[in-house]
């Protein structure tokens, strides 16, 4: 794959964690490419760094070493007005916690990207995100009011309002029931069969299976790939991985 | 941005309750301070007053207004002290939420704007409930000034118009500039620390409370240092300031001291016990919080009032040791001739006090202060008050009474009631009195007797030796009142100290009540953030009583840290109290209010206790898994 079909390429990426001794190496020199315009996931035992390389790839944590390029953009060079302003306009997150803002409706949670970056959107706009997660007749509820599911795709709806170049999903289905999970994961099929770049940690092999390709991480270092594999593929080979510990 | 604000302001409601409030008190107190002055310094004497009420109006006009001035600096001191650390705390605890909009492309400056806007809001709201308050306020201060005789009945604290642009000024100034820091250091926070499920992983001892704390505490030490060399008037004026730079630094000090006396305290060994000094350490942020308003309360209490006590106390040990005459004789007009008639009576002391102006400088720089000349008899004065020899006192001049204020050379303008004396030369002077007193001693001759006939005079009587005591006071008895000088300094000394009481709830009361209400505030925004944290502790087995009982234990050691420390800063002012009065009178003099020290402590304890027990009780209401299942 050469640069310009990756959406995020990570070249020789660590991140350390103390000192001396008691030093981790979370990301151990990482060199992967997340492709344009689909979707992968990062898979592996926990503690493996998979959460910290989805952090170092979207620009929410600093690298000791390596580089990390969001498209052509150089995001470990990236100051913070810069890096806000790409998370204005070219990342998108969805966490396994939701994180929305408990005060603010569903379509105002939606809406907000769009006038952190002093726009004030369309109600149209708005409305058409939130339809487009299922959740048009959800705009005026409060998360508290929204079952587990219905809150993770206002967050997906959050993270897509700006139409972002990359999507980085931190287990997203991790706190979901399994037919909320399903709904989530058939959203997303969704959007990476119409061209969105999804970048997904995970440790749920069902979840994998649903992107077009698997990354595993052991120790902070890249084990293995799988593309268009089962879940039973995904899980074998994950406890392969596990095992070897 | 605003309506990002309003949703913000209606979601923590806890953390903003508390921050108006801060700025309503506040700004109440300060109103009502700021009006009682300036209607007590324009205050008319009442029509058909003589010259000699008139000055004596004038004067007690003047001590008035100074306490007032006192009251209206300690208001604003407390005002800025709790406002800012009420919204500076509210920041702090709300780093999770900013950093969450951070993650969602919030820059930097929005996060800023955002606070700053939410404070503005705040200190505008906060004032406008303020201003309305402040006339309560000030109808309670007003009660209490006339109930304690310090101005007459027909005085009344007037409303201006310009007080509006004070207290808006006020309120919105000193919110803004609290939250400014914190939004400042807010702004910074990582997107990523949304992510975490604790917040507040930030370092507490920033290099803004390290420079704070220490310059506060250089400018206690510095007060302590210069106060025994400010003489009778200055160096109490110093050691009562010492509590404010004193409790400042402790308060900025106090994150790094508040968790190891925490330790020290005993707080059990069960289960509740191990979580509370847990959480001692990990929340420093919030305990030092919760200890800072209890620190001013302590320092500002304890410390002022234990050194107006002891300063009282060595005027009264002064004025005690000074004194050299058997019998008191109280007349109206001098009755010099007619007490050394009485058999036994080897000399009197009659001293004939007159209120009086004094004027220095001329032209524009005049300067006329109200107080009480003293009419004298220098030989028998010497002696009666262990003065040195005022031989130099006769005929027109003055000397420096033992209450100072006139200069100690040159001359000074003296105008008595109905009588212009003009330039006088100031040819002697009396050790200033730590109790203070007359301002000038002058000479006899030089008022005429029809002046001093109506005037208070007292007559300082020493008896021959051997004399029948009870047959001298007899005799005198027809003359006026009179008391042994045992007696008569007991009175006076009586009257000073509930003079000194009088003055310090003046200055302390409602102060000392906001500062409460500050520490109560604390305690409710700190524990707003807590729910989860509950939640969590009985999911893992606890019951709702061993958190409760956690969080009690946790209130009370902060309590008590917050109590030592503000012993501490109170000590300084003890302290300067003790070498101030050695210097003046020859020996330290300490009085600690031990029933007000004991009384604060237990109150303060009492209300922290009772309010972390209402909160953790209120927020553990719900079972855990609620709050755990159904999150955001």
């Amino acid at each position: 794959m050469t640069r310009a079909d990756a959406a995020v390429t990570l070249s020789g990426v660590s991140r350390v964690y103390g000192r001396g001794g008691a030093a981790v190496r979370a990301v151990d020199d990482v060199t992967v490419a997340f492709p344009r315009g689909g979707w992968t996931a990062v898979m592996g035992p926990s503690g493996s760094g998979k959460s910290t390389l989805l952090h170092c790839a979207a620009g929410l944590e600093r690298v000791d070493s390596g580089q990390v390029l969001l498209g052509d953009t150089d995001l470990t060079r990236a100051r913070d007005g810069e890096l806000t302003a790409l998370r204005r306009t070219r990342i998108g997150f969805v966490f396994q916690s939701f994180n929305l803002i408990g005060s603010l409706t569903a379509a105002q949670n939606v809406a907000l990207p769009l006038r952190l970056a002093g726009r004030r959107p369309r109600g149209s706009e708005v409305r058409e995100t939130l339809a487009a997660v299922g959740l048009a007749d959800r705009a005026r509820h409060r998360p508290r009011e929204l079952s587990g599911g219905q809150q993770q795709r206002v967050a997906i709806a959050r993270a897509m309002v700006t139409r972002p170049d990359v999507l980085f999903a931190d287990e997203p289905t991790g706190a979901l029931d399994s037919s909320a999970a399903r709904v989530v994961l058939d959203l997303l099929r969704h959007m990476a069969d119409a061209g969105q770049s999804i970048v997904m940690v995970s440790h749920d092999p069902v979840a994998a299976a649903r992107a077009d390709s698997v990354v595993f991480l052991r120790d902070g270092r890249v084990v293995d790939h799988l593309a268009g594999a089962n879940a039973h593929e995904v899980a074998d080979r994950l406890a392969t991985w596990e095992a070897a510990r | 941005m605003m309506g990002m604000s309003r949703a913000g302001l209606a979601e923590r409601w806890p953390l903003f309750v508390g921050a108006f409030l801060s700025v309503t008190l506040g700004v109440a107190l300060v109103q009502s301070s700021l009006l009682l002055l300036i209607s007590a310094a324009t205050f008319d004497p009442p029509a058909g007053l003589s010259a000699a009420e008139r000055m004596e109006f004038t004067d007690s006009t003047a001590a008035v207004v100074s306490m007032l001035g006192i009251v209206l600096g300690i208001a604003t001191f407390l005002a800025g002290f709790i406002i800012s650390s009420t919204f500076a705390f509210t920041v702090a605890q709300r780093r999770r939420d900013l950093a969450l909009l951070r993650l969602v492309g919030a820059g930097r400056g929005q996060v800023r704007r955002l606070l700053l806007g939410e404070a503005l809001l705040l200190g505008a709201l906060g004032a406008a409930a303020g201003v309305p308050l402040g006339l309560v306020v000030m109808s309670a201060q007003t009660w209490m000034l006339r109930r304690m005789r310090f101005v007459p009945e027909n005085f009344t604290g007037e409303w201006q118009d310009w007080i509006l642009a004070v207290s808006f000024g006020t309120g919105i100034v000193l919110a803004v500039a609290g939250a400014m820091v914190a939004a400042r250091r807010a702004a910074r926070v990582r997107p990523l620390e949304a992510l975490r499920e604790t917040g507040d992983a930030a370092r507490v001892m920033t290099v803004t409370r390290w420079l704070s704390g220490l310059i506060f505490f250089g400018g206690a030490l510095a007060l302590i240092i210069v106060a025994p060399h400010g003489g009778a008037a200055g160096g109490p004026a110093m050691a009562m300031n010492v509590p404010l730079p004193a409790a400042i630094a402790a308060a900025a000090l106090s994150p790094l001291v508040v968790p190891l006396l925490g330790r020290l305290l005993p707080t059990g060994s069960g289960v509740a016990g191990v979580l509370a000094r847990a959480n001692l350490w990990d929340a420093r942020r919030r305990s030092a919080s919760v200890a800072a308003p209890l620190i001013v309360l302590i320092a500002l209490v304890v410390g002022t009032a234990g050194a107006g006590a002891s300063f009282t106390a060595a005027g009264i040990d002064q004025m005690r040791s000074q004194t050299h005459a058997d019998l008191v004789v109280e007349t109206t007009g001098p009755a010099g001739p007619a007490i050394a008639a009485v058999p036994g009576v080897a000399s009197a002391s009659t001293e004939t006090s007159l209120p009086a102006t004094f004027t220095t400088g001329h032209g524009e720089d005049a300067e006329t202060e109200t107080g009480t000349a003293v009419v004298v008899d220098p030989a028998a004065y010497a002696a009666a008050h262990s003065t040195g020899p005022l031989t130099a006192l006769h005929g027109r001049t003055a000397a420096v009474g033992p209450g100072g204020d006139v200069p100690s050379h040159g001359t000074v303008k003296i105008q008595l009631p109905g009588l212009d004396l003009g330039e006088v030369p100031v040819v002697a002077s009396v050790p200033a009195a730590m109790s203070g007193g007359d301002n000038a001693l002058l000479p006899p001759g030089l008022v005429p007797a029809a002046l001093l006939a109506k005037a208070d005079t007292l007559s300082f009587v020493t008896l021959r030796p051997g004399t029948d005591q009870a047959a001298a006071r007899a005799a005198l008895a027809h003359l006026g009142t009179v008391s042994t000088t045992d007696e008569w300094l007991k009175a006076d000394a009586k009257v000073r100290a509930s003079t000194n009481d009088k003055i310090m709830l003046v200055i302390m009361g409602l102060g000392g009540l906001y500062a409460l209400i500050g520490v109560i505030n604390s305690i409710v925004i700190g524990a707003a953030a807590r729910r989860r944290e509950f939640a969590e502790a009985r999911i893992t087995g606890l019951t709702r009583r061993q958190v409760i009982r956690s969080a009690l234990l946790e209130s009370s050691a902060v309590t008590a840290a917050g109590i030592l420390l503000g012993g501490v800063a109170a000590a300084g002012a003890l302290l300067a109290a003790l070498t101030s009065t050695a210097a003046v009178t020859g020996h330290g003099t300490l009085s600690i209010p031990w029933p007000l020290t004991l009384a604060i402590c237990a109150v303060a304890l009492l209300v922290t206790s009772a309010t972390s027990l209402i909160t953790s009780w209120s927020a553990t209401r719900h079972a855990p898994i609620t709050l755990l299942a159904a999150r955001e």
